[in-house]
């Protein structure tokens, strides 16, 4: 409970501070909108933070990652779309199919590129920061460009749903459908983890993996398998996150990856590394602290998040829920 | 009495010493120089003078990023930041001062430099304070964040479309009283001389005894600390000292270019392109940046040729003449198979063959 009470005042500052210069209505909205945001950023920094964390791998790839879900998920959204118009159609179960086909489409080849890559390209250099850095650049290069050579290297319009556009009325507050989608997802994927890391055999396995690998294979389990699935979860996340990001803003792009890696960084520096629920707080700081200054003072919305960045590094080199190694 | 015995170091640094003029390698780059030098009165293209003096700037960039990397074992993201800078303030003081001037050419290279080296300092006591794999990312972020500040603060930098300044003097009219030299030439010639004495302050930096104490704390942290070397001291002044010749050089370039825009100068592009310079050349050799910088310009000059003979073979297929055109491809698999397969690059693994031959036990 003591370490709890850092947290409620933190986050009760972070949220009702702005209310002194917005008023309720458009807090709310913005409140909302910021949380939808910290939502993916959180996924694309969930899988980054599990890959970073546990298997001390820099995977500068993970934005390429996070590009095909959301090419891939455009791919399938795009043909259902062209014959059955499920996207177009006023029915929420149709809607529905397209998003959670959409998804899968992400995770399938997100995953299996994560398997790809961990087999060919990181296994040799576990241990190597410079290395793992310098040749999941490589990776990161070669996917983004095949992603252009395949899609073409213009933007293109990603299909949302219809039922899931535009937004409710609450008590005349506006309420963004889509971000709220977001939220949802992001809980349950924070769920989770946390279930699969903490509760079960395999989490079991993979966190004794990370403290004492030799250890762990002596016991007859086969870490290697078990790394290999790690990075691909961490993969797929990427892809859902991509996927998420598509939609959200409505227009995927090749480069779009590595511009929310950046972000995704920055939130694993501020939650500290291998710290689930670190790169939540981190991702919901991040999201909502850019919504409000986007609202007060536009132009300083992207110095926020390296404020926060340097702040936070300061008072703890470790990150917001890191341990020093 | 007898002059004490040398220590290890005194033992080696004799040995190469008396070595200098019989390595090979001295007349290689002697002779690079001189191509150099008589590159303008040899090959009139302009197109040519344009490839060997970026080649230059990139090299001695490379280079100056290879201290960095190679000597000093952080990998830091911002170094086509601090290149970025130099372009801007030099073009600013240029461009936006008023008159084009000898004083504000000088001024923007001086704010440049002061700048950079002030903010390499803060970056590095935020970075190299926190595990050294951070650095990275902190890096890259900084760096994204100055991009982002050219682009938005357009009042300043010219947002998206950025400045083209002026050279003052010579460098713009040419000294066609004694040599006959055009404006081109003339700053062809400074800049050439401003590598030239970049990369030989860098030489003296890595092989003084404070770059053998960075290779040190390269190779072994804990122990360089525990001899006493306060390692964030070093590692700080060492990609400080880097910081700025970047800044130097990217002052160079918008003399050379006289164009600046936030692609061109401070983008990740930029950043990819000499960490490829580096990795290809070889990390650790200083003069790997030449090759390196060599190979990715010229293919990069040379391709639209081909590009354009991809175009006529493959004319039938779409698919075909996207992979002909998506050149940034081959340089991504060439990058993770030089990774892979000679780490070291082509210097560093020229260099271990010619070790090898040296003490390998001699033949018959």
């Amino acid at each position: 409970m003591k370490r709890a009470a850092p947290l409620v005042i933190g986050a009760a500052l972070l949220l009702l501070l702005p209310l002194v210069a917005i008023e309720p209505r458009a807090w709310l909205t913005l409140t909302v909108a910021g949380l939808a945001m910290g939502m993916l950023i959180f996924l694309v920094a969930s899988g980054l933070t599990l890959i970073f964390g546990l298997m001390d791998v820099l995977n500068f790839a993970h934005g390429a990652l996070f590009s095909w879900g959301a090419y891939a998920g455009f791919t399938v959204a795009m043909l259902v779309n062209g014959h059955w118009g499920w996207a177009a159609s006023p029915s929420v179960v149709a809607n529905a199919g397209l998003f959670l086909l959409a998804v899968a489409a992400a995770v399938v080849v997100a995953f299996g590129l994560g398997i790809a890559l961990e087999r060919v390209i990181v296994r040799p250099v576990y241990g190597q920061h410079l290395f793992q850095i310098l040749i999941t650049l490589g990776a990161t290069i070669v996917l983004e460009e095949l992603i252009r050579i395949a899609w073409g290297p213009n933007d293109q319009v990603m299909p949302v749903p219809l039922t899931f556009q535009g937004s409710w009325d609450v008590a005349d507050v506006v309420v963004l459908r889509f971000p709220v989608i977001a939220i949802g997802l992001g809980a349950l994927v924070y769920g989770g983890m946390l279930w699969l890391l903490n509760r079960t055999r395999v989490g079991l396995i993979v966190r004794a993996g990370v403290e004492n690998n030799e250890m762990v294979q002596v016991m007859g389990h086969d870490i290697h398998r078990y790394f290999t699935g790690v990075f691909a979860v961490g993969s797929a996340l990427a892809g859902v996150g991509g996927l998420m990001w598509g939609m959200f803003s409505q227009s995927i792009r090749p480069s779009m990856g590595g511009e929310q890696l950046i972000f995704a960084f920055i939130v694993v520096i501020i939650g500290g590394l291998g710290s689930v629920t670190g790169s939540l707080v981190g991702a919901l700081l991040v999201g909502l602290s850019y919504n409000y200054v986007a609202y007060l003072v536009p132009k300083a919305a992207i110095g926020v998040t390296m404020g926060i960045m340097v702040l936070v590094l300061l008072v703890r080199p470790t990150g917001l829920y890191g341990v020093g190694k | 009495m007898s002059a004490p015995a040398p220590t290890p170091v005194q033992a080696a640094r004799s040995a190469a010493r008396r070595e200098r003029w019989r390595a090979p390698s001295l007349y290689v780059r002697l002779a690079l120089l001189a191509a150099w030098v008589l590159l303008p009165a040899v090959v009139p293209s302009y197109q040519m003078l344009d490839l060997a003096l970026k080649i230059a700037l990139f090299a001695t960039l490379a280079a100056s990023y290879d201290v960095v990397i190679g000597y000093t074992g952080i990998v830091s993201f911002g170094h086509a930041m601090f290149f970025g800078f130099g372009a801007y303030a030099v073009a600013l003081a240029v461009g936006r001062l008023g008159a084009s001037t000898y004083g504000h050419l000088l001024l923007g290279f001086a704010a440049g430099i002061v700048i950079s080296g002030v903010l390499a300092v803060v970056v590095g006591a935020f970075s190299l304070r926190v595990k050294a794999i951070f650095f990275a990312m902190i890096t890259l972020a900084f760096a994204e964040f100055a991009l982002i500040l050219a682009v938005q603060w357009g009042a300043l930098t010219g947002g998206e479309d950025g400045l083209s300044p002026k050279l003052p003097g010579v460098f713009a009219a040419g000294a066609p009283g004694a040599f006959g030299l055009s404006g081109r030439l003339v700053t062809y010639y400074t800049l050439l001389a401003i590598c030239l004495g970049l990369f030989l302050l860098m030489s003296r930096f890595v092989h003084s005894p404070l770059g053998r104490t960075l290779q040190a704390i390269r190779d072994n942290e804990l122990r360089a600390e525990a001899l006493g070397y306060r390692t964030f001291v070093f590692q700080l002044i060492a990609s400080s000292f880097a910081s700025v010749v970047a800044t130097v050089l990217g002052g160079c370039y918008t003399m050379w270019v006289r164009y600046v825009n936030p692609e061109s100068a401070l983008g990740i592009p930029i950043m990819l392109d000499v960490l490829l310079m580096v990795i290809i050349g070889g990390i650790g050799t200083l003069y790997g940046g030449v090759v390196g910088a060599a190979f990715l310009l010229g293919a990069r000059t040379l391709l639209p040729n081909l590009r354009g003979l991809g175009a006529s073979v493959f004319a039938g297929s779409e698919i075909l003449q996207r992979l002909s055109e998506r050149w940034l491809l081959y340089f991504g698999i060439l990058f993770v198979l030089v990774v892979f397969f000679f780490p070291r690059g082509v210097l560093g693994t020229l260099r271990e063959m010619a070790a090898r031959r040296s003490t390998a036990p001699p033949e018959g």
